[in-house]
Order: structure tokens, then sequence, then C-alpha cells
């Protein structure tokens, strides 16, 4: 361990983005599998496991990459004090996903089945979307590319503006309770999931004071 | 890598605003021929002073107390033992004390060392729980030092052991005490100590006065270099030390965290520095107290390292035995209050109940510094001088 000191290797921040785009490949595996057991005929209890020990070596990531964070100003100084404090929110965001991942899992655990379904392949399709968007916020996170950021946020943005307009259809439907309380919960995490994706691209590039909200500072992201 | 670290790495990104590291490579060597050059003029100084004036000046540190008090006094004043116990060498090589009675010099020297951190420590004192971990990780050091000093010196006074071990290795490396060796660091130096004396002698200086200016160029020159390794090597090996303290956090053993206070300090030159980024760890929470204690040991160590740099520049044997003791009296200090589990959670403890005394009435705070660092040393040299 000492002998690190005498090998070459990345700087402290780049170590702990490294380590968050892992942290993202883990929080989109508990998404894929979560969703698996709500949308198709997967048994809850034969992921849980899974999702429950990938939530755990995510929190265990944070907090490890909180303490290398520390660690980096206290021997780096304050130069780079903006970058962690971004970082700080990026992992706590990241975080959130795979909490958000479970919870999806919980309201299967819970009984609620939407396979079979008549909006069953709809879900299914959009969960690929944005199984996607997982990966393409992890190459984002290494490699920002300004154009690919802004696209990347006007679907993210479409798919909040769809989920909501979704979550308060099921609010005021006439249709039974057990068909559409399960969908206005289900709809409100991906919503949650979408929004803290774009968070994670967005604290790359946005300043710091205005991070997670939109309008110059006037909407939170509601993440 | 890109992206929210910017578009360089923080090395990277800190040199594109600075000086490359090759340049800052060669400054570093630059800034310890200079280092060597200042504790050659401190030594050629009190040599120019005469014997008469060397024995009024060293007779007040004869008692061993007092000796210990000015070692304590001398290294807050600088903030730096790598200094203090650099300039006892340059003392000792002219032989204007002996090294008996530097050993208590430099044991004050690793207590006064540890000020800096505690200073740090003062920093968190609005945070009640931060300060309390800070100030802990902080006087752990202090406590370690304290008690070293308690059990060694006595021992070094009715045995002399410590500076015995350091005498039978410098008469092996070097030739026993009473020779004189022919240091090559010595020769290389020589000009420009020569070229100082050349200047003040050139504006009319002679004598004792004449010693006293170049023994002051000496210092200036000691202090400002050491500072000028330290600052650059810090920045030089920032990133290595970030990935190593990330590497030993939490995993390693007592010996290896250690091992990475020994390996950090001797790249810093600095033991304040690598004992000062324990504190906003440990104030954090990152760092426990027992993880951070043993960093500071191997700090104490690899201070010593400077000392025996300085000896090099020395022409006489006991020039490196009291470097050498340094560097014994830090390693039986481990060996006697670290590698005994009975007695290695002493220092912990100390801290631990200081710092609660400290978090619930923080003017004891500023009164401990005070009085341990700077009240009790100068009633120290008052009186036994």
């Amino acid at each position: 361990m000492v002998m690190s000191f005498f090998r070459k290797g990345p700087t402290g921040l780049e170590h702990v983005v490294s380590k968050s785009v892992s942290m993202l490949g883990d929080a989109r595996h508990s998404f894929d599998l979560a969703t698996l057991a709500l949308l198709t005929e997967t048994q809850p209890a034969s992921v849980d496991a899974d999702i429950r020990a990938t939530d755990q070596r995510i929190n265990q990531t944070e907090q490890e990459l909180r303490a290398e964070l520390v660690v980096h100003v206290a021997v780096q100084g304050s130069a780079d004090i903006g970058s962690v404090l971004g970082l700080i929110l990026l992992l706590k965001k990241i975080e959130r996903v795979g909490d958000q991942a479970k919870n999806v899992l919980d309201l299967a655990e819970s009984g609620v089945r939407l396979d079979n379904e008549d909006d069953t392949a709809a879900m299914l399709e959009e969960r690929g979307l944005i199984s996607t968007m997982f990966g393409e916020a992890a190459e984002l996170l290494s490699e920002p590319d300004a154009e690919q950021l802004a696209e990347f946020g006007r679907r993210a943005d479409g798919l909040l503006t769809e989920h909501q307009a979704k979550i308060e259809t099921y609010l005021h439907s006439d249709r039974p309770g057990h068909e559409v309380v399960p969908r206005a919960i289900y709809y409100r995490y991906l919503k949650r999931i979408v929004a803290n994706l774009l968070g994670i691209v967005r604290t790359a590039s946005d300043p710091l004071p205005t991070l997670d909200y939109l309008d110059d500072g006037a909407t939170d992201t509601d993440d | 890598m890109a992206g929210i670290v910017g578009e360089q790495g923080t090395a990277d990104r800190r040199e594109s605003f600075s000086i490359p590291t090759p340049v800052r490579s060669v400054l570093v060597i630059a800034f310890i021929y200079l280092f060597l050059v200042g504790v050659s003029s401190l030594e050629k100084g009190i040599k120019i002073m005469g014997e008469d004036t060397q024995e009024r000046l060293f007779s007040s540190v004869s008692n061993p107390i007092a000796g210990l008090c000015v070692g304590i006094l001398g290294t807050v004043l600088v903030q730096s033992s790598s200094a203090s116990t650099s300039v006892i060498v340059g003392l000792v090589a002219t032989k204007g004390i002996s090294v008996d009675a530097a050993v208590p010099m430099i044991m004050g020297a690793n207590i006064g060392t540890t000020v800096t951190n505690t200073l740090v420590s003062l920093g968190h004192v609005r945070q009640s729980n931060e300060f309390k971990r800070a100030f802990a990780a902080a006087t752990v050091h202090d406590f370690f030092n304290v008690m070293a000093v308690t059990v060694m010196l006595p021992l070094e006074l009715l045995t002399g052991v410590v500076s015995g071990i350091a005498k039978e290795i410098s008469g092996r490396l070097v030739g026993s005490a009473g020779s004189e060796w022919k240091s090559p660091v010595k020769e290389w130096v020589k000009k420009p100590v020569g070229w100082i004396v050349d200047i003040w002698e050139a504006v009319g200086l002679n004598g004792n006065v004449l010693g006293t200016v170049v023994v002051l160029t000496g210092l200036v020159v000691v202090l400002g270099a050491l500072t000028m390794i330290t600052k650059n090597m810090r920045t030089l090996v920032a990133d290595r030390v970030e990935r190593s303290v990330n590497n030993v956090l939490g995993k390693g053993s007592g010996t290896v965290a250690m091992m990475l206070g020994l390996v950090i300090t001797i790249a810093v030159q600095s033991s304040s520095i690598t004992t000062s980024i324990l504190i906003p760890l440990s104030a954090a929470g990152v760092l426990s107290l027992r993880n951070a204690y043993p960093v500071t040991l191997g700090a104490n160590v690899g201070t010593t390292i400077t000392a025996l740099l300085a000896a090099l520049a020395a022409s006489v044997p006991e020039a490196l035995t009291i470097a050498l003791t340094h560097t014994t009296f830090n390693l039986m200090g481990i060996l006697i209050l670290y590698v005994p589990p009975l007695v290695r959670d002493l220092p912990v403890l100390g801290a631990e109940r200081l710092a609660e005394v400290a978090v619930r009435q923080r003017t004891w705070a500023v009164g401990y510094v005070m009085g341990v660092f700077i009240v009790l040393p100068l009633i120290g040299v008052a009186l036994l001088r």
C-alpha cells in the first residue's frame, strides 16, 4: 500500500470520476433487474439479493469516495473545491438512483405485477431507453461533449414532461385504484431516476450554485 | 480525463500555470545544495567567532532541561524541527556544543515541532465535534513526544544509551569523535561559503561581528532553502501523497500507516506538513485517532533525514552522531511506547481526554498551546540557564 507512493496512477479527482462511472454501471444493473421484476415474469425474489448487494456496494463506494474527496482537499488545498463539491452532489445522485431502483423492486415485491398488461410493451420500451441513458450518462461523465450533453438534456426533459403528464393522468383517472396507483408510483420513480441522470451529466458542465435548478435558478429539477 | 475535474487532471492543471516538473525537480536539487551551504556557513561563522565567544554563547545550554527548553522554543519559533535540528547539527559541527549537551535540544525540537498541527487543529474550534477529533489527532503527537522525552531523557542522562548507539553507528560510518573526516559535500559547498565570508569582509566586518553575520546569513539560507524544498516537494509529490493516503485509509495496519508517515515526510522534508494533513482528515471523521497516531510516529522518524543531510556538510563525526541521535531517539520511542500493546494507547487516551476538556472549555486549548510550547520552556530557560 505504501508502495503506491512510488507508482504512477490517476490523480485523486480522476479516480473519483472513474469510480463514479462504475457506480453508475451498478445503478444501471439494479435498474435493469428491478424493472425486469416489475414488467416481466421474472420473480422479484430471484433478483432481490443481487439488487440489495449492488445497492450496498454503491453505498460503500459513495462513502469511500467522500473520504477520498476530503483527502484531496486536505492534500491539494482548495483549488479544486468547486469540482469536489460538484462530485459530492454527483455521488449522492448516483446513490439515489440506486435507491430508486430498489424502490421499483419494493413495488414488485409488494405484489404489483405489470407484465401481460396492455401497456407492458410500451413500458418495456421506455425501460430500454432509460437503461441506455445510464450508459450515455457514464460516457458524458468521463468525456463531456457539449452537443451530446444538450441532446441528452432535450431527451431527458421530454421524458420528464411525459412522465409528469402520465402521473397526472393516473391521478385523475376513473380506472380502479389497483391499476392506476402502481403505475403512478412507478412513473414517479422513473421521473426521479431520469431527473437524477440529467443532474449527473449537468454536474459536469453547469455552474455549482445553480446545479439542479433550471431557468437561471428558478425551477428545481425535482430529482 | 476531462469532465467534472476539468480539461486536465489536478497536477497537470496546476502545473500549466506554474513551473514544469523537471524544472521544479532541478530547483529542489539546487535548494538542497543551498541548504548545505547554509549549514556549512553556520559552522564557519561560529568558528570565526573564536573559542571565548563560543563558550559564552553555549554555556547557557549545559543544563539538560534548559537545553530541552531551548530545543522546544527554537523549533516553535521556526515552526520546523528540520530547520532547528539542522542548526543544532551545525553547532555541534563547530564543537561549540557537545553531543551530550545537544541531545536534550534535539529531544526538545521533537516536542516543539508538534505545535504546528496543534495550531492547525485550532482552526476547527467553532465546530465542537470536528474540533474534538482534530485536537485529539494533533495532541496525540504531543503526548507521544512528551512521553518519549519523559522516559528517554533521564535514561540518556543516566546511561547515555541514545547517544551511545548513535556514536557507535557514526563511528563505524565516518570515524570516532575527535577525528576529522573528509566530507565530499563539505568540499562542494566550500566555495560559496567562502564567498559569503568574503562579501561580509568586503563591507568591513571582522571578528565576532563577522562571525555573527555569517551565522545569521547561514540561518537565513537554511530556513529559506528548507521552505523552498518543502514547498516544491509538496507540489511534486501531492498526487502521490493523495493516492497513498487513500490506499492506506482505514485499510492499513499501524506499521503501514507508520511507513506512510515516514515516506511522505522524507519526500516533503517536513513532519509538520504530514501531521497537518491529518488534521482536516481527522476533523471530518475520515481518519480515526488510532489510524492517525502511527502516521505521526512515522513522520517523527522521517523528519530526521534533514539533520542527516545537514551532517553531510560537516567535517566532524559528532555532527553525524547528533543527527543519528535524533533518528535513534525516535526509533527507540516507537520501540518503548508503541510496540508494547500495554502502553500503546496511553498517548491516544491522553489526547482524547485533553480534547474532551478543550471542547468544554475552549480557552484551555489556547492555554495548553501557550503553556506547553511557550511559557513552560521560557520558564525553564530563565531558571536553569
